[in-house]
């Protein structure tokens, strides 16, 4: 393990305990955000003074540090009492598609609350026996599954009861009456919400304050999030979130699902925040806040400092979560000193090059564990008369918008098509994958269907078949093939010996296989869900002369796996190693493939939209900050580098421009700048 | 050529699929020195995420002497016939009759998807891979024990998570 001096932590994020300053850049949470609150403590002297001085503990005056002590108390209370369940709430976020939820109110009123299980066994046999009463023929009606959401028992029923269900809101249960609703995502925020509001009726209101108190956590330009000290924030005590233990456990959950609600895309949620500090909350396990990890699965940098985690039992529930965390700081926890403990965190997140401020995986390493033995060259796409790239050009389109169009232009009666789902692909970190509805009921995985009746019916032969096939198949819509190419994987090349549509030739006919690799997005029940998929065609010559035709196709879906397997990190970097499998005599394509897709260049778009009034005044911000945009884009202008990692530097140097510049001269010169924290070139 | 009911064509084609699927794989991970068996003597193309290899010769050597240990695990995969009467060029070079072919002259398009880990143990990283065959009738009239009645005429692997 490399662990040279001038490596060391790279562009860091400031742990609150460290107080070298030893050159290297800092990520720093503190600096400016003891700036931004307009802390007394000098700003200007970064993570370092802010480490120690916003904890406040050494500083402060006595009375001071009581009372933060016990806010402090407040917040462990609220974040850290493990509700069950909302815990089972989040366990089952993903319903059976097939069954519709229901929510059921009002029971906790009734004469049978006071039974030992709230009542809850003899009210889903009330709404079963109501169910039934309803029912004329047919199976019986049963609740599937059921849970429990505070004073709300959600249910699971099939489609065919919807009806009965609500018919029986507003009936009579134990002495009380019940409400019966449609349970959806939104009305169940709006719960949430009443529930850590402190004036019933209003979640209006307490959308809107979470929306205040995340924005200001949140801090655009370091792509940061800073959820640390949640006890001592005073909007969460005017929110009076710390009076009521119910309310203090559907604080997070609904503060997660606000953040969600003011993202338009997956993506745009994504690219928002890189960084996520849970400093000095005092938790003792993950579990209060462990719907961070699907809000902010992406995140690269994780700041747990100063908390009471005891052992890796207390954050088992991240164990596959946050696959791209290249930095995690546990200092301040009672698990660091375990022996195993920095075992276990490189183990379950591969990605990870900084803990607690120790550099412990180089760059080189971590990419070292994705190098696959064979190197990962770009597509191998050997078109012939643009037969291949014109096809692929057009079928995805009309795949989306004209399915029967696209079935009479490219079927015949004798093209085959079958599509198979991967039901347990590996998948890319998080994704979560929806039920696969009509896609399984279709689906012809040879090694899971072995009857051979059911491998017939499964096969769809000519544009009758498939034109049912593809219109019992959900809607979807691909990426765009040249906006979005690095989302795609196209490659082709020449078959011979194919059927001959005349029967003329004893040799058969020469044709394309085309293999494309990517991504879908569908709308399953009101929200879009991206798939992956891997469809490969066989075309050759249709009966009409100068047409195609598709002679057969395989579609395989799988949960969405991305596109980092074939990006073009990874080619770089595999082409940079000795090559194992190139070594060996190959028909190296002579012509160079033809790729039917211009590179583009991923960086551009990833880079984050800086606002218009970044460096300039404007009301409500203050002269510090002012002060330290105005460093940030002097400092980006002189360095070449990005705003963010600009403003890494300046606040890693407690925002002295020549310290910064001169830390900025070492690490370029060490080489240990990634090639994203320049600018590119215009 | 005898009519071949479509119950036959699609026994005969998965079952094909499935024998090559549960032995190929199998042997990328601990039978490499058989994996020059499983290739048409005459490939047209063969890819490993876009490294073009000669023929089963080379993928033999390749993954003999310079691969890595690999598991790899099939989890869902699927075929179609592609020609039903493979133009098959006998050994005399002449074609095979039409008269002489049976259903085992069909070629077939197996898709197979995946996850591989390289390298020792179980806890390395599973690679998502797609792996696209296109299966030939084995030209040889040789009847020796363990014959493959196809063989691989073009291949493509790509790691795709």
């Amino acid at each position: 393990m490399k662990t040279s001096k001038s490596r060391r932590g790279g562009i860091r994020k400031r742990g609150p305990t460290r107080t070298d300053r030893d050159g290297d850049m800092d990520m720093d949470a503190g600096g400016s955000r003891a700036a931004k609150r307009g802390r007394t403590e000098k700003s200007g002297l970064g993570g370092r003074i802010a480490g120690a001085g916003v904890g406040g503990r050494a500083a402060g005056t006595g009375g001071r540090v009581a009372a933060r002590d016990k806010h402090l108390d407040l917040i462990q209370r609220a974040i850290s009492s493990v509700d069950p369940q909302a815990n089972i709430r989040q366990n089952n976020r993903k319903p059976p598609s097939e069954l519709e939820q229901f929510s059921v109110r009002g029971w906790k009123s009734s004469k049978a609350a006071s039974n030992r299980d709230g009542g809850v066994e003899s009210l889903i046999a009330f709404l079963e026996r109501r169910m039934n009463s309803f029912i004329k023929s047919g199976p019986r009606a049963k609740i599937t599954k059921s849970r429990v959401e505070g004073d709300t028992l959600v249910v699971f029923v099939r489609p065919d009861l919807a009806g009965h269900m609500l018919r029986i809101n507003n009936n009579t249960f134990a002495g009380a009456q019940v409400t019966v609703e449609a349970y959806t995502a939104a009305n169940a925020l709006d719960r949430e919400l009443a529930a850590v509001d402190t004036t019933p009726g209003s979640t209006a209101d307490t959308k809107t304050k979470m929306t205040t108190i995340l924005g200001k956590r949140f801090f655009p330009q370091t792509k940061l999030l800073d959820l640390s000290k949640l006890g001592e924030d005073p909007d969460l005590h005017a929110m009076g979130i710390f009076e009521s233990v119910s309310r203090e456990s559907k604080f997070f959950p609904a503060l997660m699902k606000v953040w969600e609600q003011g993202f338009k895309t997956a993506a745009e949620q994504r690219e928002a925040v890189e960084s996520v500090s849970l400093a000095e909350n005092k938790l003792t396990s993950i579990a209060p806040v462990t719907t961070l990890a699907q809000s902010f699965a992406h995140i690269k940098y994780l700041d747990l400092s100063k908390n009471n985690i005891k052992n890796g039992q207390a954050m088992f529930g991240w164990r596959w979560k946050f696959r791209d965390l290249i930095f995690l700081d546990m200092t301040g926890n009672e698990f660091c000193s375990d022996p195993n403990f920095k075992d276990t965190m490189l183990k379950w997140y591969p990605k990870l090059q900084t803990l607690n401020n120790v550099q412990v995986r180089t760059p080189e390493e971590v990419a070292a564990q994705r190098k696959t033995p064979i190197p990962v060259l770009p597509p191998h796409f050997v078109d012939s008369s643009q037969i291949g790239e014109n096809f692929v050009r057009s079928f995805f389109p009309a795949y989306d918008t004209d399915r029967n169009g696209l079935v009479a232009s490219v079927y015949d009666e004798e093209s085959t098509v079958s599509l198979n789902v991967n039901t347990t692909a590996p998948k890319a970190s998080q994704a979560e994958t929806a039920g696969w509805g009509e896609y399984i009921r279709k689906s012809r995985n040879l090694d899971k269907i072995s009857h051979l009746s059911a491998r017939m019916s499964r096969s769809y032969t000519g544009t009758e078949q498939i034109r049912e096939l593809f219109n019992a198949l959900p809607p979807t819509s691909h990426p765009d093939i040249i906006a979005k190419a690095e989302q795609w994987l196209i490659e082709c090349h020449p078959v011979s010996n194919l059927p001959d549509p005349t029967g003329q030739s004893p040799y058969g006919v020469g044709g394309l296989s085309l293999m494309v690799h990517g991504q879908l997005e569908e709308s399953v029940g009101g929200k879009v869900e991206t798939r992956s998929f891997d469809r490969t065609f066989i075309l050759g010559p249709g009966k009409a002369p100068g047409s195609i035709r598709v002679i057969s196709e395989i579609f395989c879906l799988r949960a969405y796996g991305g596109h980092e397997a074939w990006s073009p990190e990874i080619q770089a970097m595999s082409q940079d190693s000795s090559p194992a499998a190139v070594a060996a005599p190959g028909p190296v394509p002579t012509a160079a493939p033809a790729a039917p897709i211009p590179p583009t260049v991923p960086t551009a778009a990833a880079t984050p939209a800086v606002a218009s009034t970044y460096g300039l005044p404007e009301p409500g911000k203050s002269e510090a900050q002012l002060q330290q945009e105005v460093l940030v884009t002097q400092m980006s202008a002189r360095s070449g580098m990005t705003f963010e990692y600009s403003q890494m530097a300046l606040s890693g140097n407690g925002w002295d421009a020549e310290l910064a510049w001169k830390n900025f001269e070492q690490l370029k010169a060490s080489g240990a700048l990634p090639p994203t924290a320049f600018l590119a070139p215009a | 050529m005898a009519a071949v009911s479509e119950d036959t064509w699609t026994k005969v084609s998965t079952e094909a699929t499935t024998e090559f699927v549960k032995t190929y794989y199998p042997a990328l991970g601990s039978n490499r020195q058989s994996l020059g068996s499983y290739y048409s003597l005459e490939p047209t193309t063969i890819l490993f995420n876009g490294n073009g290899v000669v023929d089963g010769a080379a993928v033999q050597e390749i993954f003999m002497n310079q691969m890595s240990p690999a598991h790899y695990e099939v989890q869902s995969y699927d075929c179609q016939i592609i020609n039903r009467a493979y133009p098959t060029r006998l050994p005399n070079g002449e074609l095979k009759p039409k008269s002489e072919m049976g259903v085992k002259d069909m070629s077939l398009l197996v898709v197979v998807s995946g996850f591989v880990r390289y390298g020792e143990g179980r806890d390395q990283p599973q690679r998502g891979f797609s792996e696209t065959f296109v299966l030939i009738p084995n030209p040889s009239a040789e009847r020796a024990r363990g014959r493959k009645d196809w063989l691989i005429q073009s291949q493509n692997f790509r790691l795709v998570v």
